[in-house]
């Protein structure tokens, strides 16, 4: 296993690097040369000009420019300097956008997930039912549906008709005038909650699977530590003073996340549904069926463990709408992530941030390669266990 | 403790009749009209009795083992006779209490045994699903572990390997493992169907050898259901011949190889070579099983019978005894000749 | 076997196909493959959803062609101040004003965004923000059915534009764009699964990093660079699509069925009759691919849409007229939030968007469960 999540984290990282290189030549092969837009304004003065060109390294040959390149992204941390806001650091905007994006993308992919295995391991299960039909309908709808359209259409319901919820953006600015706190202090606090919870209730389960054979003692536990552990979570904030601000920025969260939600939820459901057709040929669901075993341990334990198996892999190939998706989320709720600072940078022509953008969200995508890839190492015993 | 690890068969005095199958129909619905894949079939299982069910694919064999667990698909129908289990009818029973039933009283070792095992749990886990379904008191986890490693060693397994996850098994072992999952719950009757067709001739043969000692030694009752005649034929008293969901013979193992008295049970046998019996040429069955959605009038074996008749193509036969506790489904069954025979 | 192992010269040797055959060969491949399309056909028209989606792409081809129609009949004559007002860009109903550039829009009747003035602008200077210019005045025209003495049944964009040619128009560009994009896409994942498949070793093991890596590159945020720094036409946009799609994830599904097809007993006896390479490849892998390759040229042409359609909708390629164009101009213009209010603006063209990768989507899905038996019924 730890062999495997090696191998996958090895290659993950060479992926990436050839992904910078193609970036930078993408950035090479733009009409008429980047520092053209500069270099070949008549106003700047020729030593001017020569100066610039040996700053930002043009003289060189392309190779040992290259080269600068992958150096200043992977150990600098360095991605060079914003042209339209300069002399802001492209990194410093970026990582101020970066967690909005991530959180964005996570409770959406998680949400959607959830959901969408769990209507479609029902869906499945009712063949031929109207039931089934209707949320097939409404799946293949949202599975299709034009997305920013939709997404103008939920904001234009929510928030212009029902009023329930703000225009898009982060935070209510009104509210945080005078403040004692930063809004993204406060918003990376409440993800710093989420990621502990997480890893200790991970922690947890390890503890609880190595001391217990029995299966029910053990999901027992599993659902007393993840109760609990929310519930500390949940009184933490409620006492925190920091609360009635967590709340502004969960009210903003709440349209765009279901919006994205909605629509990879739809083809979560899809893809679960015919995974578990599949699955429920299988001669171990007829072996099941003979043993007696109840209809619903049947569909819960025998046929939606295995039908997620070809889930969690067509996840990645579902990721590309995710990402899609939330660039024109943030366009269109107007979220400061990362998706909406590569349109900004794309409109002001601004290519270091631009490219830093592309760069980032190539980043999350290998992540969330690997992330599925471990997963489906966890799900699958072929994997998991060597034989 | 002891009583968790005693694997018997809760059937009754050997030799009274265990389980009736009378007058069975059952029709599967598809789009293009009824298939009546078993047709008034009707046979009697004895406690500690091994018989066996022989055919070709697609003659109704399995369709007939899923009908005794009531595990048919959707689509299907039964239309008449009864299961008596007993002395109870399985029929009249609802599915909640049919699904109390299964493995408990009849367990079943699957067609492509290999594939039933589900590949994300432990191979101990599965057959300990079994237990906690169907063992009539609540076990711990060791008494448990314990049943399941006892049942793996009568099968010939390490109990070691109980925590091992099915990729991890060889087809035999696997196989072995069923039949433990098979024996878990003290069932009275087991259903074999095409157990060992999947495994190479030597494991197949081992596990024949093995099912059989574990079969006379528990006086466990047991139908097999095979295309293979040899495997009937070594490990049954009593078998039946199936043809087009129909049965067309029945007798003792014996009789049935020595002095087949259906055309089909002649050529079926004639068609499969003897090595241990004298040369002679093989028969070939020439033609293609009917099609179910329209079978034929009459026999329904009578496009294919070198033996038919004019009887044959216009009126059903019914069985008719020809020899002690030997039956056969035909009008023109004096005319059926003596083969070699099979040398046991 | 035994045929088979026989050389190909001394098997043919005097043997006249056509002394046995009384029929041209033709015609028995042509009767061949007419029972099989029956033969699917019947599985396929068992999927109802299927049948929609073939209805809804025939509406829609409907529409393309009839724009083309329209324009030099029906619609020819309307002219007003020396324009169509048909015409796709900018209709004749529009009344001029001066307006504010400025970064967002809040009042679309006195302001006008960057993006926009650019369009509008005489191409000297990039206009900047503060400035004025001349621009039409923002306010769509609602539909009038009689359509008399007012020609747009589905009223105006808010230049003045009649929403019902563009909507007909964009039928024209979503074909046109979804064609080549699935064209592309599925010839290359066929090209490169089958030899990825065939030969294996160093060739399958680059091919196939290689589709890693373009599964790894999130498609519209390269795109958005792309199109932002070149200029990205129809047919270009495309062939980017379709090569960017060609090489990730179809090409790996494609190599597996080429792979199951490539350890058929027929291959080992093409390659034993004396058959190159190139003829196993093309005579006896890539037609029994072709039908999953067609099936994955269905939801090629629905990830088209999407691309061409998002992109367009950030105003960041550089085509006459489609449907995110149409969602793009009311979005720009400040109709946002007027929601169904002014339906027309986007309903007309969101929906077609929907409908036409509905469309394709179904008709997927309908030819998987021919292609793909596991899914069927029974």
């Amino acid at each position: 296993m730890l062999k495997y999540i090696a191998k996958r984290f090895g290659q993950i990282f060479i992926l990436f690097y050839v992904f910078l290189a193609l970036l930078f030549l993408l950035l090479d092969l733009q009409p008429g040369d980047i520092s053209q837009q500069f270099v070949g304004n008549p106003n700047i003065p020729p030593e001017a000009k020569e100066i610039m060109v040996r700053q930002l390294g043009l003289d060189q040959p392309k190779i040992v420019q290259l080269g600068n390149h992958l150096w200043n992204y992977s150990f600098g941390m360095d991605m060079g300097v914003s042209w339209s806001s300069y002399p802001r650091e492209v990194s410093d905007i970026l990582f101020s956008a970066l967690p909005r994006t991530v959180f964005l993308f996570l409770t959406a992919t998680v949400m959607s997930f959830w959901l969408g295995f769990y209507t479609g391991k029902l869906v499945a299960w009712r063949r031929g039912t109207f039931i089934e039909k209707s949320a097939m309908v409404t799946s293949i709808f949202f599975w299709t549906v034009f997305y920013p359209w939709f997404a103008i259409l939920m904001l234009w319901f929510f928030a212009s008709q029902l009023g329930w919820f703000p225009i898009g953006k982060f935070i209510s600015v009104e509210k945080w005038i005078g403040a004692p706190y930063a809004a993204d202090d406060v918003f990376m606090l409440m993800l710093g909650t989420i990621a502990l919870v997480t890893l200790v209730y991970g922690v947890a389960r390890y503890v609880i699977d190595r001391s217990s054979d029995d299966p029910q003692t053990r999901r027992n536990f599993h659902r007393l530590a993840l109760w609990s552990l929310a519930g500390i979570a949940g009184a933490f904030w409620a006492f925190s003073a920091r609360r009635t601000y967590a709340g502004d920025i969960l009210w903003h969260t709440f349209v765009p996340v279901l919006t994205l939600t909605l629509v990879n939820f739809a083809g979560t459901t899809l893809l679960t549904r015919s995974s578990m057709l599949e699955t429920l040929r299988e001669d171990y669901i007829l072996t099941a069926r003979a043993k007696g075993v109840p209809e619903r341990t049947i569909r819960d334990r025998h046929a939606a463990r295995n039908a997620m198996l070809p889930v969690t892999t067509s996840l990645v190939l579902q990721l590309a709408v995710v990402i899609a998706g939330g660039v024109i989320t943030e366009q269109i709720f107007s979220w400061p992530g990362l998706g909406r600072a590569l349109l900004g940078a794309i409109t002001a022509e601004d290519i270091p941030v631009a490219m830093g953008a592309l760069a980032l969200i190539g980043i999350l995508s290998l992540l969330a390669h690997l992330v599925a890839d471990i997963t489906y190492a966890f799900l699958d015993p072929r994997i998991r266990v060597q034989g | 403790m002891a009583q968790t690890l005693h694997i018997e068969s809760r059937g009754g005095r050997v030799g009274t009749p265990l389980l009736e199958v009378q007058n069975l129909v059952m029709h599967y619905g598809t789009k293009e009209g009824e298939v009546s894949a078993v047709d008034n079939v009707s046979f009697t299982l004895n406690n500690g009795e091994a018989i066996g069910l022989v055919g070709e694919s697609g003659c109704g064999k399995t369709s007939v083992a899923l009908t005794l667990l009531r595990l048919l698909p959707d689509n299907s129908v039964i239309k008449g006779g009864d299961i008596k289990l007993d002395g109870e009818s399985l029929i009249d029973l609802d599915e909640e209490q049919m699904r109390r039933r299964r493995w408990r009283d009849i367990s079943m070792v699957f067609q492509g045994a290999m594939n039933s095992w589900n590949p994300v749990y432990r191979i101990g886990d599965q057959i300990r699903e079994a237990l906690r379904l169907h063992w009539p008191e609540t076990l711990t986890y060791q008494e448990e572990t314990d049943r399941i490693g006892a049942l793996f060693e009568l099968v010939g397994l390490n109990p070691v390997t109980m925590e091992r996850y099915p990729h991890e098994f060889s087809g035999g072992m696997r196989q072995r493992a069923v039949i433990a999952m098979a024996l878990s719950c003290n069932p009275k009757v087991i259903i074999a169907d095409e157990p060992t067709t999947a495994l190479d001739v030597i494991v197949q043969d081992q596990i024949l050898r093995e099912l059989k000692k574990i079969q006379q030694e528990l006086g466990m009752s047991i139908i097999y259901i095979s295309h293979d005649i040899a495997v009937i034929a070594e490990v049954t008293e009593r078998m039946g011949v199936m043809y087009a969901g129909k049965l067309v013979e029945l007798g003792s193992t014996l009789e049935v190889f020595h002095r087949p008295r259906h055309p089909y049970s002649y050529l079926l046998l004639s068609s499969t070579p003897s090595i241990t019996g004298p040369r002679r040429k093989l028969a070939p069955l020439e033609g293609e099983p009917p099609n179910l959605l329209n079978p034929p009038t009459g026999c329904r074996f009578h496009p294919r019978c070198p033996f038919a008749i004019d009887k044959c193509s216009s009126e059903e036969p019914g069985l008719v005894e020809v020899g002690e506790g030997h039956s056969v489904a035909c009008w023109n069954w004096q005319e059926v000749p003596e083969i070699g025979g099979l040398q046991k | 076997m035994a045929d088979i192992l026989t050389p190909p010269t001394e098997r043919l040797d005097g043997f006249d196909p056509s002394a046995v055959l009384e029929e041209p060969l033709w015609r028995i491949r042509l009767r061949l493959s007419w029972r099989s399309f029956r033969k699917n056909w019947a599985l396929f028209s068992d999927n109802k959803m299927g049948i929609v989606g073939i209805l809804i792409i025939a509406l829609f081809g409907i529409m393309a062609l009839a724009h083309p129609v329209l324009m030099a009949t029906v619609w020819q004559d309307h002219l007003e101040g020396g324009k169509n007002v048909y015409d796709i860009r900018a209709g004749a109903d529009s009344i001029i004003v001066t307006k504010t550039i400025v970064e967002e829009v809040t009042d679309p009747v006195t302001q006008i965004s960057q993006i926009e003035a650019m369009f509008l602008g005489t191409g000297v200077s990039i206009p900047e923000i503060g400035d004025t210019i001349e621009a039409p005045l923002a306010n769509p025209a609602p539909p009038v059915l009689s359509g008399v003495d007012h020609p747009h049944i589905l009223g105006t964009d808010p230049f003045g534009g009649d929403v019902f040619s563009q909507l007909l128009f964009g039928a024209r560009a979503a074909f046109l764009l979804g064609a080549i994009a699935a064209l592309s896409s599925v010839a290359l994942a066929t090209l490169v699964g089958t030899i990825a498949a065939y030969f294996g070793g160093v060739i399958d093991t680059l091919l196939m990093r290689l589709a890693d890596l373009v599964i790894l590159i999130p498609l519209l945020p390269l795109l958005i660079v792309v199109s932002g720094f070149w200029n990205v036409e129809l047919t270009m946009l495309g062939i980017l699509i379709g090569v960017l799609g060609g090489l990730g994830g179809t090409a790996i599904i494609l190599k597996s069925q080429a792979l199951s097809v490539k350890v058929k007993p027929f291959i080992d006896a093409a390659r034993i009759a004396g058959g190159g390479h190139w003829r196993i490849i093309t005579r006896h892998i890539i037609p029994n691919v072709l039908p999953l390759s067609f099936l994955y040229m269905m939801f090629a042409v629905t990830g088209a849409i999407f691309t061409e359609a998002a992109l367009s909708f950030l105003g960041l390629l550089n085509i006459q007229q489609s449907w995110g164009i149409m969602i793009n101009i009311a979005h720009t213009q400040g109709y946002t939030l007027e929601g169904l209010d002014v339906w027309w603006l986007m309903l007309p063209a969101g929906l077609s968007i929907t409908l036409f990768s509905a469309g394709f989507f179904l008709v997927g899905r309908a030819m998987d469960e021919v292609v793909n038996p596991r899914l069927r019924k029974r």
